[in-house]
């Protein structure tokens, strides 16, 4: 009917973003489509950067520390470790154990809270008001452990070059026990509300799969790639800091849709929660910091790549140093970066609706793509 | 093992450099060197051992830029890094074709540096506007171009 | 740029009072983070701060329907366009919050060679409150809501409870 009249087909091109409720951050997506259908989504992004990399070579290295709270401010104290761990590989220094044991639980607290902060947000996303308010609440309470410690309450800078600088006393290891006590009693009602809501399954079940092949070309890591039945957890496969003195596993899901990705960060909040808990039971005393700091952080000329396991997938950092008191080069590895590189592949011939879904299941902090 | 069949692999292609890494202070279990023309092949063999491509950069050296791939394995622990000189105002070539996660790597550093790369499905500026006329991660770049 | 949000043609006189006074108790925010600083604003509006209790925990995307924004994060030069264009599109009377170190004066990022940052809201659009912190508390927020309710009615809530003069 369409060639009877000489009219053709052409797709319309809807702007989605940089300000929208669902991206996440000021990310811009050029859709392509065909009535409701998605041809092309081409994500545009840049409007987040703010020259982490070019501060990083006109700043000393105590000077950036700092900014490693702000690239991923969900999760800053993984990023902060990743740093502070790749200039003491380049120093040579060896952090005391208690000093692994804070960091570890403070980088586990920090991992819960960002996960829960993402099932509130990507509930928000699909429509559910409710959940957000439940997650935001318990999140409070995390961040009230680590506001005691560290003195702030999301864009942390706690890890110093060879340690930590404060120590933590019975009441936060209390504290920490009263919240893991507090979050298993959430979880049938998260549960009941979310896992078993018929809207939810319907909406998450078989949508965004995700390959092996597609996790290798555009290198995945993370949830979204333990959604796909691919166990790769830098915390078991290049263990780093205390984590391998403790017994945790790495939940990973069967199908690669988004309710197996969802369900894999479920299972990382458990299994932090026994990190923690394990953490707290053998906590060694000693001191927190190792003995021979340099006042002036000069490393030797050299390079290294050092990566850490993050709540969205590995962070690496490539730092290269000429000797000089600025690091020459430093380049962050972020893992939103890779991960929403494969979403146009993902986005083609889906709904708008199921590609709000999919952006939120891969899980993207724009400030840390952008940098 | 992953390292064995890589370093095989590897100096099959002849290349400048094939060298087992000092593990415990740079992080690398293989340090490898290629020519730009070299890439391609190099991108081919570490994709049909399995690697991902992790990272994508490059350094500003003054005389010269010298390009950083890091790979790694889901499978079994084994990073590569492989170190791709390239003059100043020389081009490279796209792996993209082979790992399409470089694209996105690619136009980053044609962004920062000003290298362009051969046959890029895309080359467009990534992180700054569109219209920006300057490199900033240049060793050369620096005041004057700053804010007011 | 300029935009003039200056006086009124017609004037109201006990009315206004009233108009600011409903104005004041009723701020809606538009979603807008831009960065970290958008994590504490999600705080406020949750159980814990509960913004609702002053009335502005309607966060309207649509730019139209908003009276307030609130700034919240770095503005990078790729995105101050279409900060402009979004307090634009906004109806008066409008008012500005710049919330976070960024959004006052480029925060953490400002420095000599800078290239990519606008270091501070008020270079792009007229600003009423800054709330500073990296990030701000969320207590600090609802200050600066409740300072922008006294710059409206030019009374403020429970005046006499509070050390703010002025």
């Amino acid at each position: 009917m369409i060639e009877l009249l000489g009219l053709e087909e052409k797709t319309y091109t809807l702007n989605l973003g940089p300000q929208h409720p669902s991206t996440h951050g000021v990310l811009r997506v050029l859709l392509e489509m065909d009535g409701e259908f998605i041809t092309q989504a081409e994500p545009v992004i840049g409007y987040g950067h703010r020259g982490h990399e070019h501060m990083a070579e006109n700043r000393n290295y105590a000077q950036f520390l700092p900014n490693l709270g702000r690239v991923d401010y969900l999760h800053a104290l993984a990023y902060n470790q990743c740093y502070c761990m790749a200039v003491e590989k380049l120093l040579g220094l060896t952090v005391p154990e208690r000093g692994e044991y804070i960091r570890v639980i403070t980088n586990e607290l920090n991992r819960i809270s960002s996960h829960l902060l993402w099932f509130g947000a990507y509930l928000l996303d699909l429509g559910a008001f409710t959940p957000i308010m439940y997650c935001f609440d318990d999140r409070e309470h995390i961040l009230d452990l680590l506001d005691r410690i560290t003195g702030s309450r999301l864009t942390y800078c706690f890890y110093r070059f060879g340690g930590v600088p404060m120590d933590i006393d019975d009441d936060f290891v209390a504290g920490c026990r009263a919240f893991a006590k507090r979050l298993r009693s959430r979880w049938s009602d998260y549960d009941n509300l979310v896992t078993k809501n018929v809207i939810f399954i319907n909406r998450a079940r078989d949508v965004g799969l995700i390959t092996r092949d597609q996790c290798v070309k555009y290198g995945i890591t993370g949830p979204t790639l333990r959604g796909s039945g691919i166990s790769y957890d830098l915390r078991k496969s290049e263990p780093y800091s205390a984590y391998p003195e403790f017994n945790f596993e790495i939940p990973i899901g069967t199908r690669g849709d988004i309710f197996d990705r969802y369900l894999v960060r479920l299972a990382e909040m458990e299994q932090s929660l026994r990190i923690i808990e394990q953490a707290c039971d053998k906590l060694p005393n000693g001191p927190i910091m190792a003995e021979k700091v340099p006042k002036r952080i000069k490393p030797a000329v050299g390079e290294v790549y050092q990566g850490v396991e993050t709540a969205r997938g590995e962070f690496g950092m490539y730092v290269v140093s000429q000797g000089d008191v600025k690091p020459y080069r430093i380049k962050l590895r972020t893992p939103s970066f890779a991960n929403l590189s494969l979403f146009p592949e993902l986005a083609v011939d889906t709904l708008v609706a199921d590609l709000v879904a999919i952006l939120g299941s891969i899980d993207v902090v724009i400030p840390e793509i952008d940098r | 093992m992953l390292k064995d069949n890589l370093q095989k692999a590897l100096a099959s292609l002849g290349l400048e450099k094939v060298a087992e890494g000092d593990y415990a202070k740079t992080g690398y279990h293989l340090e490898v060197t290629a020519e730009p023309t070299q890439m391609v092949d190099v991108a081919q063999a570490m994709l049909d051992a399995g690697c991902f491509l992790e990272s994508f950069t490059a350094v500003d050296m003054v005389e010269a830029f010298d390009l950083v791939y890091h790979f790694a394995s889901f499978d079994e622990l084994c990073r590569t890094a492989v170190h791709v000189p390239l003059g100043k105002k020389k081009g490279m070539y796209t792996i993209s074709q082979i790992y399409p996660g470089a694209d996105w790597y690619e136009r980053e550093v044609f962004d920062l540096f000003g290298i362009h790369f051969f046959n890029h499905p895309n080359l467009k500026r990534l992180l700054l506007p569109e219209d920006a006329d300057f490199h900033p991660l240049l060793k050369d770049f620096g005041a004057g171009q700053g804010n007011d | 740029m300029e935009t003039k949000t200056g006086e009124p043609l017609i004037h109201l006189g006990v009315l206004e009072e009233a108009l600011n006074l409903a104005r004041a108790n009723s701020l809606w925010p538009m979603t807008f983070g831009l960065a970290c600083c958008a994590i504490e604003m999600m705080a406020v509006g949750m159980a814990r701060f509960d913004l609702a209790r002053f009335g502005a925990e309607v966060f309207r995307p649509s730019p139209r329907q908003c009276d307030l924004m609130i700034v919240a994060g770095t503005i990078s030069k790729k995105m101050a366009p279409a900060v402009v264009r979004l307090y634009e599109q906004m109806p008066a009377p409008k008012w500005v919050i710049a919330m976070g170190n960024c959004a006052i004066s480029g925060g953490p990022f400002y420095y000599p060679t800078q290239y990519a940052i606008v270091p501070g809201a008020d270079l792009i659009m007229p600003v009423d409150v800054y709330v500073p912190g990296c990030p701000p508390r969320p207590e600090t927020l609802i200050e600066g809501i409740l300072l922008l309710e006294e710059k409206i009615t030019k009374r403020g809530r429970l005046r006499k409870f509070r050390d703010a003069k002025g």
